[in-house]
């Protein structure tokens, strides 16, 4: 295999994937290990009074309960996890008999087996204090708790604006503005993989963990501080993550839980959420609700864009979804008022899903543009050059580099746009159905975060990276693997990237598409300064394994290490703003039934420079079908009378299946950003999601003549 | 899971015995419904008695009559492909493969589908508090809650709930007898009376007594039964229940319909007989106005809730549609 950069290797883990040899956090089969069930809430809002386990106590295979009673004092988690804005829950479990929706953990039963701790469970018998829940956006009551957060994550601006907003709307006539309301559900993230944690003391102080996260040094940190005890205490091994989406990130409660009830039975303990817990206890998309009111010249060119989103939060979190981020600067617009608010209400606590904001507001933004280019009889295409953003004009700052324009020329050439009939309805098929056309924008920050990996040369010239990063599914094994092969002139047999391990240097949470550039610009420092090493003794990096193993035995050391660190460059970021771009054409057919098939689909991506093809298509399709998804089927199901969700399963909770998902055509200008660290990569983990489930809905449109603005796009919205 | 007790039957009798000789016993068929409901803790049998053994695993031809019996444990992957249901009831064919997964119709038994429960939310949760159906008098939770799976014919207010066969409506459509065995001994269930609508005691879903074995069921011959077409209206391309579906068998007598067979799923409690369709069709041209009538006689008497008064006019256009497919065959 040749390992250069733009090979599409395959996954060096994949053998070990679809053998079943991979070990996931569930998998690690520890000397007397027991299971562990988790006690939920049955109410959305009140207190739990009493919970009654005799019966649950007295029944077989039983060890311990654990509950507030009998549970630790937890400190508050490390604040800086939770400031406003921030992801995941500022409310440590067992502290207080608070109840905030339904499914909130209020107890774990242990027992010798899986089956055993789970009838348990349902034996318990919790009281509570019920009070009456809020549960829909426009309550009155939870309207009066809203609040405007000011920062999305501690760095996103949510509440901006410039220029005359209303005046240039109260100026524009009325064919030239458009007022409306956009709303997308509730969402869940729904790995293959479920939350899962065995946790193990080892010694009354040291605790390890096999726990299914990507951010096992944060998880580290939040584990230590909960149980007064060093960092180095607490080690985290998960060198598999089953997918995550969004999920696993973030501070849980069941990752305390399951520590506190090793400790309290003194065995190790596996605690693994079912398919419905997948649903109410750590994190999902929340529903929004966004306004727009947007105007534009007799020219075509955008005079004002406000978009208000509205979105909700449990009580014990600040976490909002931020929709209008990308509103801010993804068209020229010399008016632009973006603004959120928060409503608490009593669901589970939301957190990042797969393009966060980008997923719901592009969505909302680009359907809201293809709205008025119909309006003002524009090609959307054309409506969208006439509007291009030459720079961020929010950040007012250059692209590092943008080359969207030749993402829609590819685009729109390869899938044939030019021959678009404009009029809605106007491409029937010969069984009746109808077909349509519809494109949209994808956009997505290219972030870079610090990170530090270590070498170790061996004498039999294997080279080792080590970096705390984790494998969630999008292959780090490989894009490491491939990226110091290639920085060293080595074969991947020879290169071997060990990751999942907080004993291992710093890396960043994976999630906003920042892996590759983060641990990517680690591992090739770390080889830079290996090389140097080896240079330094052997006078210059020998160019083959032979003269590399020749060089190590003549030089008195048993092997070689190296570290190193790698920190965005402050300057370049400060200079300019960093974006990845796309376009995504797509054509559906719709039957008379409301039945929509997606059966092409065109995608072409500036992403910065492609280090391995194949995974960054599969990147791509995965994010496309998760857009698809978000398009025609994914919503979570609250009843509205007790908060509690009706569809938490994969039977009634729909996501494609194969059935629905066609050959997606997808391409990359494959061009390094000159102003991205190393090899000029940006992301390509979230981009895809962004723009899909928009370029489907136009589509709808577009062969329907009806603009269906609340999603999913189900059969009943279309007859 | 409630824990229960296991036991394998070896013939019918002794499944039958191994039942009655215990309230709380039920038999196991491919276990994809049942076991589902007994994680959900909605069924809590103290007692499962294992009929997957039973040698009722042959299709075969019934004599002197030309019509097919299907055992009750025959797969419903393997009554799909069955060539003398492939040949002679496409519509049972095309309606099954319809259905679920392939892992799970290589499990689902042709009496289990039979007895498949309801996909009602708040029956399959027990966290909901009220169901008739799980628990008789606790009222209706459907009723003012998420309705979009629901009935629209032939529901009452103590239960709006749905059976979510698409197997049956097929069975529905073409007649099909079912046999039954009991401590009493054999005997045989028109398709018609099978199934119960709610009325009062939606606990009560089909006319089976306590204790009795679905042995097999008969598909009367039907020789013309080939003009026939499964049409399921669904929220993915696969993999999930109807939201409406229509099974459609038209006899035709020289461009003219003699005589139609129409059934339809998703609508209602039991797999619905689309009877006042099939009087508005016999000896009528096959066109989009008879097809229409057909349609607005079947769903005059439909009701809709909060949540899918939708499937009144998705029923209406899948009636449409699917008799038009048939109309149009060769
Ligand atoms: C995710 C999912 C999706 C599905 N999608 C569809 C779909 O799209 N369309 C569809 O039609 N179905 C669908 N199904 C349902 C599936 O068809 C049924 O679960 C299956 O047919 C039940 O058959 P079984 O043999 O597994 O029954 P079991 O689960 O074994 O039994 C069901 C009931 O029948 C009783 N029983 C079984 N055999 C007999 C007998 N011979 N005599 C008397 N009583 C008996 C049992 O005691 C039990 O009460 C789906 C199921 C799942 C889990
Ligand atoms: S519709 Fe029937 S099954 Fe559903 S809640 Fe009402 S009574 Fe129960």
């Amino acid at each position: 295999m040749n390992p250069t950069i733009g090979q599409p290797l395959k996954r060096v883990d994949g053998w070990l994937k679809v053998t079943g040899s991979a070990r996931y956090a569930a998998e690690f089969a520890l000397p007397k290990l027991v299971h562990a069930a988790l006690i939920q809430s049955p109410i959305a809002k009140g207190r739990l009074t009493t919970l009654d386990l005799a019966a649950a106590k007295a029944a077989p295979g039983v060890i311990d309960i654990l509950t507030r009673a009998n549970g630790p004092h937890f400190p508050p988690y490390p604040a800086d996890l939770t400031k406003p804005g921030s992801p995941g829950e500022n409310r440590v479990p067992l502290q207080d008999d608070e109840l905030h929706w339904v499914g909130q953990h209020v107890g774990v039963v242990i027992a010798e087996s899986l089956d055993d701790a789970r009838y348990a469970v349902s034996l318990v018998r919790p009281d509570c204090a019920a009070a009456a829940p809020l549960l829909t956006l426009d309550d009155p009551a939870a309207q009066k708790n809203a609040t405007m957060p000011e920062k999305w994550v501690g760095t996103e601006e949510l509440q901006v604006a410039r220029g005359e907003v209303a005046a240039a709307l109260a100026f524009a006539p009325n064919e030239y503005r458009l007022e409306v309301i956009y709303t997308t559900p509730i969402e869940n993230h729904n790995p293959i993989e479920a939350y899962s944690t065995t946790a193990h003391w080892t010694a009354p102080d040291q605790l390890l963990l096999h726990d299914a996260t990507r951010g096992i040094k944060q998880l580290q940190k939040v584990v230590a501080n909960a149980f007064q005890l060093p960092l180095e205490n607490v080690r985290i091994v998960s060198p598999f993550v089953g997918g995550a989406f969004g999920s696993k990130g973030f501070q849980w409660s069941h990752t305390l839980l399951a520590a506190a009830a090793a400790r309290l039975v003194r065995r190790a303990v596996k605690l693994t959420f079912t398919r419905a817990q997948m649903f109410d206890s750590a994190g999902q998309r929340a529903e929004t609700v966004q306004q727009f009111a947007v105007a534009a010249g007799n020219d075509g060119k955008l005079t004002a864009l406000h978009h208000q989103t509205t979105t909700h939060c449990s009580p014990v979190a600040e976490y909002p979804e931020p929709c209008g981020n990308m509103s801010r600067m993804l068209y020229a617009c010399p008016a632009v008022e973006v603004s959120h608010r928060l409503v608490h209400l009593n669901y589970t606590t939301p957190c990042p899903m797969r393009a966060p904001g980008e997923a719901p507001g592009v969505f909302a933004l680009e359907c809201v543009v293809d709205e008025l280019a119909h309006q003002l009889r524009i090609d959307p295409l054309q409506f969208r050059l006439t509007n291009y953003a030459e720079e961020d004009e929010f950040e007012k700052k250059p692209w590092s580099g943008k080359r969207l324009r030749e993402c829609y020329a590819r685009g729109a050439e390869k899938f044939g746009w030019a021959k678009r009939q404009p009029a809605p309805r106007s491409m029937p098929a010969p069984d009746g159905s109808l077909l349509g056309w519809g494109m949209a924008t994808a956009i997505y920050p290219a972030k870079q975060q610090p990170a530090a990996a270590h070498a170790i040369l061996s004498a039999d010239a294997l080279l080792t990276i080590r970096s705390a990063t984790h494998e969630i599914g999008t292959g780090t094994y490989t894009t490491m693997s491939q990226l110091a092969a290639h920085a060293l002139g080595l074969s991947l047999e020879n290169v071997h990237f060990e990751l999942g391990d907080s004993q291992f240097p710093q890396a960043p949470v994976n999630g906003g598409s920042w892996l590759t550039a983060s641990v990517g610009s680690a591992v090739l420092a770390v080889c830079a300064e290996l090389k140097k090493k080896v240079v330094e003794l052997a006078g210059s990096w020998p160019n083959d394994i032979a003269g590399l193993k020749d060089a190590l035995a003549r030089s008195d050391q048993p092997q070689i290490e190296a570290g190193a660190k790698a920190e965005p460059d402050k300057e370049e970021r400060e200079k300019f703003s960093f974006h990845s771009f796309g376009a995504l054409f797509v054509e559906v057919r719709v039957d008379s039934l409301g039945q929509v098939r997606v059966t092409r689909a065109t995608g072409v991506y500036d992403v910065g420079r492609i280090l391995n093809p194949r995974l960054a298509r599969s990147q791509i399709y995965g994010g496309i079908i998760f857009g698809l998804g978000m398009a025609l089927m994914e919503a979570t199901i609250p009843d509205l009378q007790t908060g509690r969700i009706v569809n938490a399963n994969l039977a009634e909770y729909h996501v494609p299946v194969c059935a629905d998902i066609p050959e997606f055509d997808i391409d990359f200008l494959d061009e390094p950003d000159p102003h991205m660290p190393d090899l000029g990569a940006r992301g390509i983990g979230e981009i895809g999601i962004v723009g899909a489930p928009a370029a489907i809905a136009n589509a709808i449109f577009h062969a329907t003549g009806k603009r269906v603005r609340d999603l999913p796009i189900t059969p009943d919205k279309l007859i | 899971m409630t824990p229960f007790t296991y036991s394998r039957a070896s013939d019918p009798q002794s499944a039958i015995e191994g039942v009655a000789a215990n309230a709380q016993a039920k038999f196991l068929g491919g276990g994809t419904n049942l076991v589902d409901l007994m994680k959900m803790g909605v069924e809590t049998p103290a007692q499962l008695v294992d009929i997957n053994r039973l040698a009722l695993t042959q299709v075969e031809e019934l004599p002197n009559n030309g019509g097919v019996r299907i055992g009750a444990l025959v797969r419903n992957s393997d009554l799909a492909e069955h060539q003398l249901i492939t040949a002679r009831y496409p519509v049972l064919s095309e309606a099954l493969l319809s259905g679920a997964s392939p892992q799970l119709r290589n499990l689902a038994t042709t009496g289990g589908n039979l007895l498949q429960r309801t996909r009602c939310y708040y029956f399959y949760d027990p966290a909901f508090p009220m169901c008739n159906k799980r628990n008789p008098g606790s009222g209706c939770g459907a009723l003012e809650g998420y309705n979009r799976i629901h009935a629209i014919l032939g529901q009452s207010e103590q239960c709006i709930a749905t059976h979510p066969s698409d197997m049956c409506v097929a069975m529905a459509a073409l007649d099909a007898v079912v046999r039954v065995q009991g401590p009493q001994g054999e005997r045989t269930i028109p398709f018609a009376d099978f199934h119960r609508l709610p009325g009062a005691t939606p606990n009560i879903e089909t006319n089976l007594r306590p204790n009795e074995l679905i042995t097999a069921v008969d598909l009367p011959a039907m020789p013309l039964a080939t003009r026939s077409h499964y049409l399921k209206v669904r929220d993915r391309a696969s993999y999930a229940f109807a939201l409406v579906s229509v099974a459609a068998i038209l006899e035709m007598d020289r461009g003219t319909i003699r005589s139609a067979r129409v059934a339809l799923g998703g609508v209602a409690h039991k797999p619905w007989r689309a009877t006042q369709a099939e009087k508005k069709l016999a000896g009528q041209q096959p066109n989009e106005t008879t097809f229409r009538a057909a349609a607005e006689a079947e769903l005059a008497a439909a009701k809709g809730y909060k949540y899918n008064s939708f499937k009144i006019e998705l029923a209406k256009r899948a009636i449409r549609q699917a008799l038009t497919t048939v109309a149009t065959m060769a």
